[in-house]
């Protein structure tokens, strides 16, 4: 029995099959969707079909005629409603007006413009075929490059250049370094839009209990904490009477990394009615009407010395914001501009961003968030490079890279790398993909006339975000520990998981230094009312930042456990360890159940000490933590269809100390997933009058499991000193490495044609255009 | 997206142009059509109801027709609003006679939005030319 | 993605499925199209008539030569029947090529072809194997062939209120080798460009060419002037290619973000030519 033998086995490191999953899979586990209540409503959002309009008016008539139709509200009836959020500030950034419902204008294809509530979503569908919209069409502009040309249609008619911000960073002496370079290689390279596509489309539940005066809302979210204070502030009502709950979540990906219009919207119908409302987006709005990601035209420029140093870097960064700012719009370039450098020892650099207002939706975080459109674009310069000068790619990066004993180093753009050793997962990388004998396959398959290539990555990146002066809304963590009379262990976190598996890590921890069995540890997140207020779980943070904090409250709670032991075996030094308290001089020694339920009981207490086995703890790191990897891809491009089979990946990630690999190799898999979905098939296409052409999975492609080749997944592991654990974050890792990889594998394929850069998604009938005609 | 094409109609160019600036005609050769109200010169209204296999969809709109260069060209401006979205198609015809026949060729552009923009692209090339190859069909069988 | 109101019948006799499709009912087979679009409002039809309780639409059988199929048969069933693998293993590698799993087990033949999607799969197959198509209405039945069946995007032979009833092709002699070759958007599964070929060689000539295309144009269509360029060759790589070359021609290949009008010809010829070739490599 656990109660009364030492604990041994330690979990922290261990293969664990994950805690949540048998819900998952077995449909057990409760969404947004699954919540019912008597009396509930169903809301639908009439949404703007034009990229641009003016309302000229709104007639709901006929939709309020529809038996079963409670309300119809418009941009008029919430006015008052405060704007949607932009959480990240810069200076001179420009902030549209963010309705929750447009008011006389639209800006973007699926801008909502009025909602319906009614008894069932048929009726409330149903109605909002009804309302009539007098629309008046205005030119739109879907591209930021084209938005950023003199006499391109204005997004927001009060800033006709279509800027919404500059941004300007620059480190050292980038003139003279470039001047002074034996070779300077330039490439325009772009990190297109993509639509994150959780698997969960959004959803809300709101209700609004009239004689509490207080309001729930159940959403589909990353930051339920977050999105209390500011939706608090947003409907004009106090934060404590605001509780918000998410629920199990299908998927984020940065998507739901925000504070949405349909929030704010549901609380508000939920008061105005009286009744319980719900909101389940279609993956139609999801497509059209949640964030997407990246879409990034970027200049690069490097500047290196005859020997392959990398001495400079320049960066021209044009950021298509979409029509508004959602809650860190603004900030995700920044984070590219801050690991612009990479893992490579390149003090000069000049940065320049212009964020561009476009008739679409807005873009924000997506798994990476910045730091992927940063990899990608040095990872792809330094291939160029690499090919300009004939060196190869490898030996180049080794050339350049931060060396070990330099760390704690301080980059160009201000940061401070925690820890490295970047030549360890490049050289795993290589010796598992076997590099020496693939260029020798490689140089017999060119003479055969086959197109074969070997790409690779050396990435780095900012994880466990982050410091709380680096962050717009406070970057700690906190947790609570609640050992129970029974000696079961609850755990309450901050963060708020969605797909990562921190149920499962967090229990691994706890079991580890409490010495209780991983099943008497549960971990509860995402409500308000039952957790105290934490940030939430993006920027590969979870386990570094709320797991630290989770164990410096077991910490506490081991203190006041030995406290209770000492008072119980009647010994002054104690132990605590495996579970149990131990007299260090008589060896005699009683279990953490058997203390819980004393300190409860409170028939006798210790010293100074209250009754009760809880603690609370709030962590603010001193650091961001920089976890860096290898990826190496081999490709086969079929000349005649322009197909590209990718034959190998081969992917060696450091993301420090690791607490379950199954969890770290899923991160990595659905990451890697994600990154080639970028470079072979995804891209968000509007036309020019701004409709959006990839509205459905008819056309937009995310990778199918039967798409996937086969990832040779592996470790190095080096700790981070930012924390006691030595977690550094694991993410969004496979997303970053991958992209570049991919396409300087297919680069390098179609190097003996000339080709130099390929833009992504690779798809096939570009690479068949750059078979037939060469050099792009 | 762009649109171009030609197709032959078996008379002449002045009946040929006389019969494409004849609303009755457009009316009963347009795919779809259920009525076309002169409102102006040059400018029509116009009811349709699209039925393409399951696909069916009822749409209001504008016809309207400018830059008569007559027997030689004209351009056609035909609009339409629905619940299942919007479209907008603006083209140049171009006749030229070949013997007894008449060519015309059409080079234009189509915009769509709404429900049928983003879940049709597939299909919106081949469904726009084949509603146009049957608009030329019927009007051959009409001119005859 | 929420449907319109619509009444729903489960007709148990041909007649009584026929009668209210007279009335301007919808026919639903496997739902894998119509209900995606009513969900989506493309398609608000007022009645709907489910044809799964009407008794002899799921037969497969062979007789005379042929095999009939009927038109509530799902991919799947095409797919792993041993009497389809073996009687039309054309047919039954066109529908194991459509979409997933999910669709294949609901998805009916006379459901596809009655929607003629233009890049759906059967049409090419059925094109190849010159199928014929049982039509049912209220006033009688008839019978048309592949090439008069699709007649563009969308567009069949079908009148408002016909069924298919069945779909007839013939049992493959011994020797023809067949083969179908699939270019997938890789987005919606569906064929950018599709190619069935039939082949048969007799005293080192090649005997019968049958090439069946779809997606590459408005309809799916048979590929004649390929079939003629490769009767009578030896079939060589060469004569392949040169055959293959010409399967666009004269057609006025689609358009769309997917793929251009001259990729799509492009990759016609190189599907044809691979179609073509592993045909010709089990024709006996
Ligand atoms: C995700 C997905 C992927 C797909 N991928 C492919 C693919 O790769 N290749 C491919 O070919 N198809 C694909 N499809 C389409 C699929 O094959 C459908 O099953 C098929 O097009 C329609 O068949 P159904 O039985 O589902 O018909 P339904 O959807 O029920 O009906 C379709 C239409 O046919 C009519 N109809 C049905 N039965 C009859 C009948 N007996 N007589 C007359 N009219 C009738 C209906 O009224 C309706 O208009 C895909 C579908 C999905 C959802």
């Amino acid at each position: 029995m656990a109660s009364t033998v030492t604990k041994t086995e330690v979990l922290f490191g261990k293969k664990m099959k994950r805690k949540e999953d048998p819900r998952l899979i077995t449909g057990t586990a409760t969404y947004v969707d699954d919540i019912q209540m008597p009396g509930m409503h169903h809301a639908v959002i009439l949404r703007s079909p034009y990229a641009a309009a003016r309302i000229k008016g709104i007639d709901a008539r006929g939709a309020l005629e529809l038996p079963g139709v409670a309300a119809v509200f418009t941009g008029a009836d919430v006015k008052d409603v405060g704007p949607v959020p932009c959480g990240a500030s810069l200076p001179g950034l420009r902030v549209p007006h963010h309705h929750v419902l447009a008011q006389d204008r639209t800006y973007f294809v699926g801008h909502p413009v009025a909602v319906v509530v009614a008894t069932d979503r048929y009726i409330a569908r149903d109605a909002v075929d009804r309302i009539e919209v007098d629309w008046e069409p205005l030119e739109a502009v879907a591209e930021p490059e084209k938005a950023l040309e003199a006499g391109a249609p204005a997004v927001h008619p009060q800033w006709p250049d279509n800027k919404a911000f500059d941004y300007h960073q620059e480190h050292g002496e980038v003139d003279k370094v470039f001047a002074e370079a034996d070779v300077v290689v330039k490439q325009r390279i772009t990190s297109q839009r993509l639509i994150p596509c959780a698997m969960e489309t959004r959803g809300v539940v709101a209700e609004w209990k009239s004689g509490e005066k207080s309001l729930t809302i159940y959403t589909s979210t990353q930051i339920p904490h977050l999105m209390r204070s500011l939706v608090a502030g947003m409907l004009g009502i106090p934060e404590n009477r605001l509780r918000a709950v998410a629920p199990e979540v299908g998927g984020g990906f940065g998507s739901k990394l925000n504070v949405y219009a349909e929030e704010a919207l549901m609380g508000f119908v939920a008061m105005k009615t009286g009744k319980p409302v719900k909101w389940i987006e279609s993956r139609r709005e999801n497509m059209l009407a949640t964030t997407h990601g990246r879409g990034h035209v970027d200049y690069y420029e490097i500047a290196a010395k005859k020997d392959g140093t990398i001495v400079g870097i320049k960066l021209k960064l044009i950021q298509d914001v979409g029509s508004y700012h959602q809650l860190l719009t603004p900030a995700i370039p920044t984070l590219s501009v801050l690991m612009m450098p990479g893992v490579y020892r390149c003090q000069n650099i000049r940065a320049d961003i212009v964020g561009v207002f476009t008739n679409c939706v807005p873009t924000d975080a997506y798994r990476g968030a910045g730091r992927p459109e940063a990899m990608h674009g040095i990872e792809r310069m330094v291939d160029i490079l690499a090919a300009e000068m004939k060196m190869d790619p490898a030996e180049l990066r080794l050339k350049n890279f931060i060396q070990p004993e330099e760390f704690p180093y301080a980059t160009a753009t201000g940061l401070t790398y925690d820890s490295g050793d970047y030549a360890k997962p490049l050289k795993k990388a290589l010796g598992i993909a076997g590099y020496a004998a693939l260029r020798e396959e490689q140089r017999a398959a060119r003479s055969a006339g086959r197109l074969m290539g070997i790409g690779l990555s050396t990435y780095g990146e900012i994880c466990a975000i982050g410091p709380s002066p680096a962050t717009p809304a406070g970057g700690w963590e906190s947790a609570t520990v609640r050992i129970e009379p029974s000696g079961k262990v609850t755990v309450h976190t901050g963060c708020s998981p969605h797909g990562q598996g921190e149920e499962t890590t967090f229990a691994q921890i706890a079991a580890d230094e409490l010495g209780v069995d991983f099943d008497d540890i549960i971990v509860l997140h995402g409500d308000t009312a039952i957790v105290q207020y934490g940030i939430g779980t993006f920027g590969s943070r979870g386990t570094a930042i709320g797991g630290t904090a989770m164990y410096f409250a077991i910490q506490e709670l081991k203190a006041k456990i030995k406290r209770f032991g000492a008072m119980m075996l009647d010994c002054d030094d104690v132990t605590f360890s495996g579970g149990r308290c131990v007299c260090d001089k008589t060896g005699k020694s009683v279990s953490i159940q058997e203390i819980a339920a004393a300190s409860y009981r409170a028939m006798k207490l210790p010293p100074k000490t209250e009754p009760g086995l809880v603690a609370t703890y709030f962590w603010e790191p001193p650091n961001f933590t920089f976890p860096f990897g290898a990826h190496v891809v081999v490709t086969e491009v079929d000349k005649e269809t322009g197909d590209i089979e990718v034959k190998r990946y081969v992917a060696v990630d450091d993301c420090g100390k690791i607490i379950n690999p199954l969890v770290v190799a899923g991160q990595i898999h659905g990451g890697v997933a994600q990154g080639l979905g970028q470079a072979l098939y995804e891209e968000a296409v509007y036309d020019d009058s701004g409709q959006l052409m990839t509205g459905e999975f008819m056309d937009y492609c995310v990778p199918k499991s039967t798409m996937m080749p086969w990832i040779e997944d592996s470790n190095t592991e080096t700790a981070t000193p930012v924390n006691p654990l030595g977690v550094k974050g694991v993410g969004e890792a496979g997303t970053i490495g991958c992209s570049p990889a991919v396409v300087n594998s297919v680069v390098d394929a179609l190097s003996p044609l000339g080709v130099r850069h390929i833009d992504m998604p690779m798809n096939r009938e570009k690479i068949w255009k750059l078979v037939q005609g060469g050099a792009a | 997206m762009k649109i171009h094409g030609s197709h032959r109609l078996p008379v002449g160019r002045e009946r040929a142009y006389a019969l494409l600036q004849d609303p009755e005609i457009l009316a009963a050769c347009m795919p779809g059509c259920e009525a076309l109200v002169k409102v102006d010169e040059d400018l029509y209204e116009m009811k349709m109801k699209m039925a393409l296999a399951a696909i069916s969809g009822q749409f209001a709109g504008k016809v309207r027709i400018g830059d008569r260069n007559p027997v030689e060209s004209f351009r056609l401006i035909v609009e339409g609003t629905g619940k299942i979205g919007f479209m907008k198609g603006e083209g140049l015809l171009r006749l030229r006679e070949e013997g007894a026949e008449t060519e015309v060729a059409y080079e234009g552009d189509v915009h769509v939005g709404g429900t049928i923009a983003s879940v049709g692209q597939r299909l919106l090339d081949t469904t726009s030319k084949m509603l146009i190859k049957r608009f030329f069909g019927r009007l051959g069988e009409r001119a005859q | 993605m929420i449907a319109q109101n619509f009444e729903y019948e489960t007709p148990s006799t041909l007649e009584e499925a026929l009668e209210l499709l007279a009335d301007g009912a919808k026919a639903l087979a496997g739902g894998m199209s119509l209900i995606p679009l009513m969900k989506l409002r493309l398609a608000v039809p007022e009645r709907v008539v489910d044809l799964r309780r009407v008794p002899g639409l799921n037969s497969i059988r062979v007789a005379e030569g042929q095999l009939h199929i009927g038109a509530m048969v799902t991919h799947y069933e095409l797919e792993s029947t041993p009497l389809v693998r073996r009687s039309s293993p054309l047919l039954a590698a066109a529908a194991a090529s459509i979409g997933d799993v999910q669709v294949r087990n609901l998805g009916t033949l006379g459901g596809s072809i009655a929607h003629a999607d233009p890049a759906a799969d059967y049409p090419a197959a059925l094109q190849a194997l010159e199928a014929v198509i049982r039509i049912a209405g209220k006033g009688g039945e008839r019978a048309v062939s592949a090439a008069e069946f699709f007649v563009d995007t969308f567009t069949t032979a079908l009148e408002p209120g016909e069924l298919v009833v069945e779909v007839s092709v013939p049992v493959e002699a011994a020797g023809t080798g067949v083969r179908y070759e699939k270019c997938e958007q890789l987005a919606s599964g569906f064929a950018l460009v599709g190619v069935a070929a039939r082949v048969a060689k007799k005293g080192g000539k090649v005997s019968m060419a049958r090439v069946g295309v779809t997606g590459l144009a408005g309809s799916s269509y048979r590929a004649k002037n390929v079939e003629a360029l490769l009767e009578g060759t030896t079939g060589s790589a060469q004569d392949v290619t040169r055959a293959a070359a010409a399967v666009a021609e004269g057609k006025e290949a689609n358009s769309d973000i997917h793929a251009s009008a001259d990729y799509r010809a492009h990759l016609a010829r190189v599907y044809t030519a691979r179609a073509l070739r592993a045909a010709l490599g089990t024709a006996g």
